[in-house]
């Protein structure tokens, strides 16, 4: 309690120093991590340079929903739909029509996924709270049993198998390291674009509406919009996750497009922190490295391990790994401060 | 032109009538106060002004436009603010993003995707235009849900003025004030320019009649009376209904 009031009245300046000199750190670490991911691949075994591309690739789809999730306060069980729509779109053109330009996949997916997202948006956004996260649920697996019955399509439940990597029109053919790169620039391409929303007026709206929706109506805000553009949105970003996927994984399957995946996307986010910008990304690499794990030496107990790390991260880690990561920093931080002083 | 006009205003839930046939108008400029006892349909008259709650029958017009099926944002771009009896907030955001939120919300800004919130011409300048004098700028990287009560009533009355709407409705705004600020919101609602309409309702007489030109007296749901506040103060049926005792005429009339 008292340590609230000295907060409370800490002159002005101190505030901006601080927050100076948080903000120069934060920098200084995304430059470091910028160098090493693009120094990283020549010095990395395969799989560590596969595990790298998928937490990017998840990590896009993660912080994408988190649009939805976090920012707005919707939980929605079906933005793995628009990934899954986006990864098929992918597959089928580059299996079933060989196309293979990275030029017109890219588009074509992530549109049609963006789509897919402004129609179920529509339907689910009629109803909120529990409702709302019912719906978005049945709306994946209506897209779930699609995959499950178009056989000649999608391969039906054996999957859409043999998958390549798109081609970006130069002189040579992508392997595993050009894609780990592609990811990269898309992941920061991305990271940069829901930076962008996330501090502007529209993104600061989504937090109102999170907060108090409400109040928000009688400051002017049309709220549904608001909550009908984050939807569509996460959809694009799902989409875009889904696209590369496709291409990461060589495979699309029914599940990608169902609540298995919506499931483990909104575990990212939280256990890496809705409330962080950078939290998904965390739980992305956790949730990821477990299934690796798990993966090598138990496969039939990762949905046990999966569900252990969540109830823990729960109890004990309320708010994400990210904002317990935060609070240890700044504690780090004013340590530093108070011993200098 | 009128800045408020209600023509047979009714409210029920299910059989319950609430507000009954509710008329009166309200001059642009004028400032005026709603009173009446507990339960007297206050909230829910606000309510269905600002359209949280739709009439169930009647009309409603604001500066010549009918707004009876309007919804809450649009009346709000129309020119319309309004405070809460029971703060609403966005508690998990700082005082600064709070008012951030009241300034954009009228202004096409408030679609950007891409430009940083407080990245606008004269932005800042205002939101420290409004919290400087309330003491609440050096706080404004403070979440909202750790200042004090009285801090918080102080944003609810500076978020409803923000976006300088043309006519406020403030819900008892000086509950939770301490006694020595409620001259000073006085002031602050009596330096709002000339034609911005003020429609309050308060519990606390000095406000109302340190505020109001006109009075509006419900009683249950029903309109009673309207007048100066000496007219209310003198009339005989709200001396009735708030002091529960029934004065002969002659008494009334000296």
């Amino acid at each position: 309690m008292g340590g609230d009031r000295v907060m409370n009245t800490r002159p002005d300046k101190d505030a901006v120093k601080n927050g100076k000199a948080k903000k120069t750190g934060v920098v200084a670490g995304l430059i470091l991590l910028g160098v090493l991911l693009v120094a990283l691949p020549p010095f990395m075994n395969p799989y560590g340079e596969s595990m790298i591309t998928q937490i990017l690739i998840f990590s896009v789809f993660a912080m994408g929903l988190n649009i939805v999730v976090g920012y707005t306060g919707l939980f929605s069980m079906g933005h793995a739909a628009f990934f899954g729509v986006a990864g098929y779109t992918a597959g089928i053109m580059m299996v079933h029509y060989g196309i293979e330009s990275f030029w017109i996949i890219a588009p074509a997916s992530i549109v049609l996924a963006t789509l897919f997202a402004a129609l179920f948006g529509i339907i689910s956004l009629r109803v909120s709270g529990l409702y709302f996260l019912f719906v978005t649920l049945a709306l994946g697996e209506l897209l779930h049993s699609v995959a499950w019955k178009w056989r000649s399509m999608t391969g039906g439940a054996d999957g859409l198998t043999g998958i390549p990597y798109p081609s970006l029109g130069l002189p040579f053919i992508m392997n595993a390291t050009h894609f780990y790169y592609l990811v990269l620039i898309i992941f920061v391409v991305c990271v940069g674009l829901l930076y962008r929303i996330v501090k502007s007026p529209f993104g600061s709206a989504l937090q109102g509406i999170r907060e108090d929706e409400h109040r928000m109506r009688h400051l002017g805000y049309n709220t549904w919009m608001y909550k009908y553009l984050a939807f569509i949105i996460a959809g694009f970003f799902s989409g875009i996750s889904g696209m590369l996927f496709a291409s990461f994984a060589n495979v699309m399957a029914p599940e990608h497009l169902g609540v298995h995946t919506a499931t483990l996307a909104v575990l990212m986010i939280i256990l890496g922190s809705d409330r962080v910008f950078f939290g998904p990304i965390i739980g992305a690499a956790i949730v990821l490295f477990l299934q690796y794990y798990a993966s090598t030496f138990a496969p039939e107990r990762w949905p046990l391990i999966l569900g252990a790390v969540f109830v823990l991260s729960v109890m004990f880690l309320r708010g994400g790994i990210s904002a317990h990561l935060i609070k240890l920093w700044n504690k780090m931080g004013s340590h530093h401060a108070s011993t200098k002083t | 032109m009128q800045a408020l006009k209600l023509e047979g205003l009714s409210k029920n839930f299910g059989g319950l009538e609430v507000l009954k046939d509710i008329s009166f108008s309200l001059e642009v400029g004028e400032h005026a106060a709603v009173i009446g006892p507990n339960g007297a349909g206050k909230t829910t008259l606000f309510n269905v002004i600002s359209g949280a709650l739709s009439a169930s029958s009647g009309k409603l017009e604001m500066f010549g436009r009918n707004i009876t099926n309007a919804s809450t944002h649009h009346r709000i771009q129309y020119g319309l603010g309004r405070s809460f009896q029971i703060t609403r907030l966005f508690p998990d955001l700082t005082i600064l993003d709070n008012i951030l939120l009241a300034l954009h919300g009228t202004k096409p800004s408030r679609y950007h995707m891409f430009h940083k919130v407080a990245a606008y011409d004269g932005i800042m300048e205002k939101a420290e235009q409004l919290l400087q004098p309330l003491d609440l700028w050096d706080l404004r990287g403070e979440k909202v849900k750790a200042i004090s009560y009285g801090d918080q009533r102080k944003m609810e009355i500076i978020m409803s003025l923000a976006s300088d709407p043309k006519l406020i409705l403030l819900d008892e705004p000086t509950a939770g004030l301490a006694i020595d600020e409620v001259p000073s919101f006085i002031s602050t609602v009596k330096a709002l320019s000339g034609n911005t309409t003020v429609l309050l309702t308060s519990h606390d007489m000095d406000v109302v009649f340190g505020l109001a030109e006109r009075v509006i007296v419900l009683y249950y749901g029903q309109f009673i009376a309207e007048g100066t506040p000496e007219e209310i103060q003198a009339n005989p049926k709200v001396r009735e209904i708030y002091l529960g005792i029934e004065e002969s005429e002659g008494h009334a009339e000296s």
